[in-house]
């Protein structure tokens, strides 16, 4: 039993290093770069930026840990910031309180064709994001209409540093990663999550009620994706309906870089914070380039495949 | 003999059904019916049927294609930008290239996925990033053309529904066919059914992938020319992609194939993009608002794989 565990261990830290060489190879090489990168605030600023891609990873790690993914996780971000800017002329709470049941719902709708229907999960989540692109296209001009700024008081929250470079979004990320961390960690549910993505059928022979986990998993996602948008919204100022577009495949990336298998049941929440490091250093790596936006999203999608690539070759070996 | 035939072909008779159904119940509301609005017909089902033949051959083989509508627009965008104002000859020529081309990109997806063994999903949302910027470096702009004879002759002109019908039939027959009575079709479906149970059986299973993703590409290829001879332009948006990529996968599912692999051919894809064209036509023929018809695409491919997963689990049961 202890030489189980010792080798799992092993191989983690084998992994978690290569995470970490990467990471500062990159982090080298855009200081190189671009020498602002080595300044204090500017990295305040880098971390304030992996927020939201830390958020919407954390969700999409529990999800794809019980062997699902969350692609409509743009447009459930995208709908929270857009609730939270309409209602919040009425009062914060309300407002919050709107979105929050916005994610619930449509985390559970999710979860629930998931997992008591049987739904494919790359189909279910990439047909609700199509839903509601078009709910909201409809939207906007007419049972959404109204201001698209973001109270000032998210605004401050995803943008305003306490002592460089820590920010409140940092504080707020570091909060809710480890409570991430504990939950897949140390409690009953994070037991059921892996045990449901390694074999559902085994759980739900052992008695486990599967569907309700992937419910649950879902409505997380949902709920972790819902603040992120929040982040983003305030940290962009305004909502549009891209807001959220360009991290969809990051928050898929960042979780299989840090070694979360897309099949689930093995992983965890630590990598896909190395993740989303390493990919909002490269973000910052390419906003320094003088190139067009095809460009970036050409060698965006080349260096995500390439570091995959990497990642599941080394650990292979080890 | 011929109940056999009948037992094997239901899913078929069902999909003609209600495509029947559903083109009676829309060609009840023009005010004539005849060759014109055939091939009006015929060019709105075109590229989508295509695409799910192409997405149908990947699936059977077990795996997915998130890039198939990239692929296509970046053939799009190809043809459109260095096609306009050129003879026909070199047309043709162009066309021959870039289906070449599509076939390679196709080829090029499925050896990284049999070398990297990332999962298919990730690998091809990687490649759909690299493929859109490639289409919006070629064509920043919506624009380009075609030359017009050639245009003609694939997609048809006033009430010649011919072009577009051979458009649609020819793939069918010159690569579908043979594919599916080689080896590699044996293979295919193989390899989409179990794996390991093939490559313990002697198929070569990296091989037969990689032929497979160049088959989908090719596809892709022809959607992408066929795109252009319509509208004569190219558009390099990720929103067309992605729409056509989940039409792709519903068009596929609705015509029978299993997203678990290993079940289905390429008929009933081609004939369910006639359900998948009716349906949003006919709903907004009643008054329905243009905008809605994102939210009537996601809706209709959660439904659709959710009824053809239920009627397969009911069929499996029996």
């Amino acid at each position: 039993m202890g030489k189980i565990k010792s080798l799992f261990s092993g191989r983690l830290t084998a992994s978690m290093l290569s995470l970490w060489s990467i990471l500062i190879v990159l982090f080298i090489i855009t200081g190189l770069v671009d020498h602002y990168f080595f300044t204090i605030p500017s990295i305040g600023v880098t971390f304030q930026l992996a927020v939201p891609l830390g958020l919407l990873a954390a969700g999409q790690t529990i999800c794809m840990l019980t062997g699902g993914i969350d692609l409509s996780i743009a447009m459930i971000a995208t709908g929270a910031a857009f609730i939270v800017s309409i209602k919040s002329p009425s009062g914060l709470g309300m407002a919050i309180f709107y979105a929050t049941l916005y994610c619930i719902l449509i985390g559970a709708i999710n979860g629930l064709a998931v997992g008591l229907l049987g739904m494919n999960p790359l189909i279910m989540t990439l047909g609700m994001n199509a839903v509601l692109i078009g709910v909201f296209t409809v939207g906007i001009t007419t049972f959404l209409k109204g201001s698209s700024t973001m109270p000032d008081i998210i605004i401050k929250l995803s943008t305003a540093s306490i002592i460089d470079p820590i920010s409140w979004p940092l504080v707020l990320w570091i909060l809710i990663g480890g409570f991430v961390l504990y939950l897949l960690k140390q409690t009953g549910l994070g037991r059921l999550i892996y045990a449901v993505g390694d074999n559902a059928k085994a759980a739900r022979l052992a008695g486990i009620r599967v569907w309700k986990v992937q419910l649950t998993a879902y409505i997380l996602c949902a709920l972790l994706g819902g603040l992120a948008g929040l982040m983003i919204g305030g940290q962009s100022g305004a909502v549009a309906m891209s807001l959220a577009d360009s991290l969809v495949l990051p928050s898929v990336a960042a979780v299989v870089i840090g070694g979360t298998s897309i099949m689930g049941g093995m992983g965890g929440y630590t990598g896909s914070i190395m993740g989303t490091l390493i990919l909002t250093v490269l973000s910052y790596l390419l906003a320094t380039l003088n190139s067009s936006e095809a460009v970036k999203q050409m060698i965006y999608g080349a260096i995500v495949l390439a570091l995959a690539w990497t990642y599941s070759k080394l650990t292979e070996k080890s | 003999m011929n109940m056999m035939l009948v037992k094997r072909q239901s899913w078929n008779i069902g999909i003609v059904l209600i495509a029947t159904i559903l083109g009676a119940w829309q060609i009840s509301r023009l005010p004539v019916f005849g060759s014109y609005e055939a091939r009006t017909f015929l060019l709105g089902i075109l590229p989508i049927a295509l695409l799910s033949m192409g997405q149908a051959i990947i699936i059977i083989g077990g795996g997915i294609n998130l890039a198939i509508g990239a692929e296509s627009v970046l053939i799009n965008c190809l043809a459109a930008r260095f096609m306009v104002g050129k003879s026909f000859i070199a047309c043709v020529l162009l066309t021959l290239l870039f289906l070449l081309v599509s076939i390679l990109v196709g080829a090029l997806t499925g050896l990284i996925i049999s070398k990297s063994k990332i999962a298919d999903i990730i690998v091809t949302l990687a490649t759909s990033f690299i493929l859109i910027g490639l289409a919006m470096y070629i064509q920043p702009s919506p624009g380009g053309g075609m030359n017009l004879t050639l245009a003609q002759m694939i997609s048809g002109k006033g009430s010649a529904f011919l072009p577009p019908l051979i458009t649609l039939i020819l793939p069918l027959v010159v690569i579908w066919l043979p594919l599916y009575r080689s080896r590699t079709g044996i293979a295919m479906f193989a390899i989409g059914s179990n794996k390991d149970s093939a490559f313990l059986s002697g198929v070569n299973v990296d091989f037969t992938r990689i032929k497979l993703y160049a088959v989908g590409g090719l596809f892709a290829g022809i959607s992408g020319i066929a795109l252009t001879a319509i509208t004569l332009s190219g558009s390099p948006f990720a929103s067309i992609s992605n729409t056509a990529t989940l039409n792709s996968v519903a068009g596929a599912v609705l015509g029978g194939v299993a997203l678990s692999g290993g079940v289905g051919g390429l008929t009933g894809p081609a004939l369910a993009a006639l359900i998948l064209y009716f349906i949003p036509t006919i709903l907004l023929n009643y008054g329905i608002d243009p905008a809605y018809s994102q939210i009537i695409t996601g809706a209709l491919t959660i439904l659709v794989v959710l009824a053809g997963g239920l009627i397969r689990n009911r069929g499996k049961k029996n």
